[in-house]
């Protein structure tokens, strides 16, 4: 029995990835509900209705429904792809295709490709197409089965940005099936982790999931680093910032030497970052010499406060020679640093809350939003 | 070789020719509407094929002259016996090619057709058999090309074709006409080849010929190294 006992609700206008070992039942899962695999016992209601009491072929016009290998039609352009489903449906061809060039621009197609075939796409363009015609004849509910896997790296995660821009402002109840635990916490509001044999072991958001895995399983599978991986949805504004080590460039080294820092953070005349100078380098200069022509170590990377997350903190720390997370606003312009202390300070402010979403996994399979 | 005999039997000739195109792609085209819903049913239900691709390989081991002795009784000495017995030729080698473009359609196309919610028949007719469309065409041409050279073989019940020339120039010990007759099927065949050809290109614009196929690969590894 590939699912067995499954009882799973997916709320409207949310993203709900199913993601599991190989052979766990996910596919199947996501294939009862489109009625391609008719499931032998118990129900699966759509909007309140049974979906075996529908027309098999009307129901799925009204669920869209992308592949990993894409499954578009060699033999048709890319726009008569895309208005499969509207052609289906009796809208005129003509009208049809105008709203294909419409989602070529959603999906972030070149409209000269409509007339291509789709083996004349990259793989990358034909998911985008493969998307497109799902969504084609707006269809609140889409299905979508390890639509990214058959991409490169780079690619995938580029698809990955744009199926949350296009839910954003979308809202369709979607249900992605992956056995890529880093996507479904990328593109997921709830995640619904199988076990081997098509049983759940638990439903939660992303954040929950790495911060309070209901067993060791769970854990397992969502990896040793869950620890860093959930500071992706711990946000910086908690984050203490010290901003004493900040110099511009034509501060001078005494000045510099004067604030007491093992390292200090030289800035250009905006406000930028420009690098890090160790104390102990300063000490061996001239007190007169301005900061800017002092050699300065690379920030490495420096991390936005406020739409950043603690993992982009923590990440900027470590990368940086002086062990120290430089935190910018919007325009670039250094706000103040952050040590490891301060950046753990941070996490351990955010696991309060944690702790009362551990008290929430006892019902797991409940609707949330 | 007597080349003044050509101009003098012009109208023979020509005669003779249109006859055995006649025999040669009536059979396949016949031959094709049959394997259409045979090919359907055997590419649907499995069990169908293996049965029916033995019984016609064995008839396709008879030999064209016992096959149409066999059904003189029935049609006589006629266009129709050797129609029949070239239609089932034509079988032969069509079937087995709708067959394997039915099966090769790929999978995920097959599926993400019945997701976009197609009918079995409205799936059949506009997404697979379009896609098995080069594979049949191979088939049709091999049949059509082996129905003209069949073909010949009806004079030997006096159906006209252009094995009267093979025949006559036998029987009279003069060769300019069997050569006349061998170029005639020969040609004949080439062109109905062609013009096969041509019509599964218009068909299939979408199987682009491998020399846009190799640019367009190429474009897309400018695409991924820009």
């Amino acid at each position: 029995m590939a699912v067995d006992a499954l009882n799973l609700e997916v709320p409207e206008g949310k993203t709900v990835v199913l993601v599991g070992p190989s052979g766990c039942g996910k596919t199947t899962t996501l294939r009862m509900i489109n009625r391609l695999v008719e499931p032998t016992q118990g129900l699966i209601l759509l909007d309140g209705t049974d979906v075996k009491s529908r027309n098999p072929a009307h129901l799925r016009r009204g669920i869209g429904y992308v592949i990993q290998q894409t499954g578009l039609f060699p033999h048709r352009t890319v726009e008569d792809n895309i208005a499969t489903v509207p052609v289906l449906t009796g809208w005129p061809r003509k009208k049809a295709r105008e709203r294909a060039r419409e989602l070529l621009a959603l999906v972030g197609l070149e409209p000269e490709l409509a007339k291509r075939y789709p083996h004349q796409l990259s793989g990358g363009q034909q998911q985008r197409v493969g998307v497109a015609r799902a969504l084609a004849a707006d269809p609140p509910v889409l299905l979508m089965d390890e639509p990214f896997s058959a991409v490169d790296p780079v690619v995938r995660a580029a698809l990955q940005d744009q199926l949350l821009s296009l839910q954003a402002e979308l809202r369709k109840t979607i249900v992605l099936v992956t056995h890529d635990i880093e996507e479904a916490i990328k593109v997921g509001d709830i995640v619904a982790l199988f076990r081997p044999h098509g049983t759940l072991a638990q439903v939660a958001p992303p954040e929950q999931l790495l911060a309070a895995p209901a067993d060791d399983y769970v854990a397992g599978f969502v990896g040793f680093d869950r620890g860093i991986r959930r500071l992706s949805f711990v946000p910086t504004e908690g984050l203490v910032l010290d901003a004493s080590p900040i110099l511009p460039a034509d501060a001078t080294v005494a000045k510099a030497l004067a604030v007491g820092q093992p390292w200090i953070c030289v800035t250009d005349a905006d406000r930028r970052p420009r690098g890090w100078v160790a104390a102990a380098t300063l000490a061996e200069t001239p007190g007169d010499t301005p900061l800017g022509q002092v050699a300065t170590e690379p920030v490495g990377h420096a991390f936005t406060v406020g739409t950043d997350s603690l993992r982009a903190a923590l990440d900027a720390a470590v990368l940086s020679p002086a062990g120290q997370a430089v935190g910018v606003d919007g325009d670039g312009r250094v706000r103040g640093v952050a040590t490891f202390d301060q950046i753990r300070a941070a996490i351990q402010a955010a696991d309060a809350p944690a702790a009362d979403l551990r008290l929430d996994q006892r019902i797991p399979e409940g609707p949330r939003s | 070789m007597m080349w003044s005999w050509i101009p003098g039997n012009w109208s023979l000739i020509w005669h003779l020719t249109w006859e055995n195109a006649k025999l040669g792609v009536l059979p396949a085209l016949y031959g094709l509407v049959l394997s259409l819903p045979l090919g359907v049913i055997a590419a649907r239900w499995r069990w169908f094929y293996p049965p029916v691709l033995t019984v016609i390989t064995i008839l396709y081991a008879v030999p064209s002259l016992a096959l149409f002795i066999a059904l003189i009784p029935a049609f006589g000495l006629t266009d129709t016996t050797v129609i029949i017995a070239l239609t089932v030729f034509s079988l032969c080698v069509i079937l087995p090619n709708v067959v394997a473009g039915l099966r090769a359609v790929p999978a995920p196309v097959r599926q993400a057709a019945t997701a976009m919610g197609y009918g079995p028949l409205r799936r059949l007719v506009t997404v697979e058999l379009p896609l098995a469309i080069p594979l049949i065409i191979a088939g049709l041409r091999v049949g059509v090309v082996s129905g003209i050279s069949l073909a010949s073989v009806g004079q030997l019940i006096g159906v006209s074709s252009l094995g009267y020339l093979f025949i006559d120039g036998l029987q009279r010990s003069f060769p300019t006409e069997i050569y006349v007759g061998l170029v005639l099927v020969i040609v004949l065949a080439l062109v109905c080849d062609l013009i096969l050809v041509a019509v599964g290109r218009v068909l299939t614009p979408w199987a682009a010929d491998p020399r846009e196929r190799r640019t367009s690969r190429a474009a897309r590894l400018v695409k991924v190294a820009g």
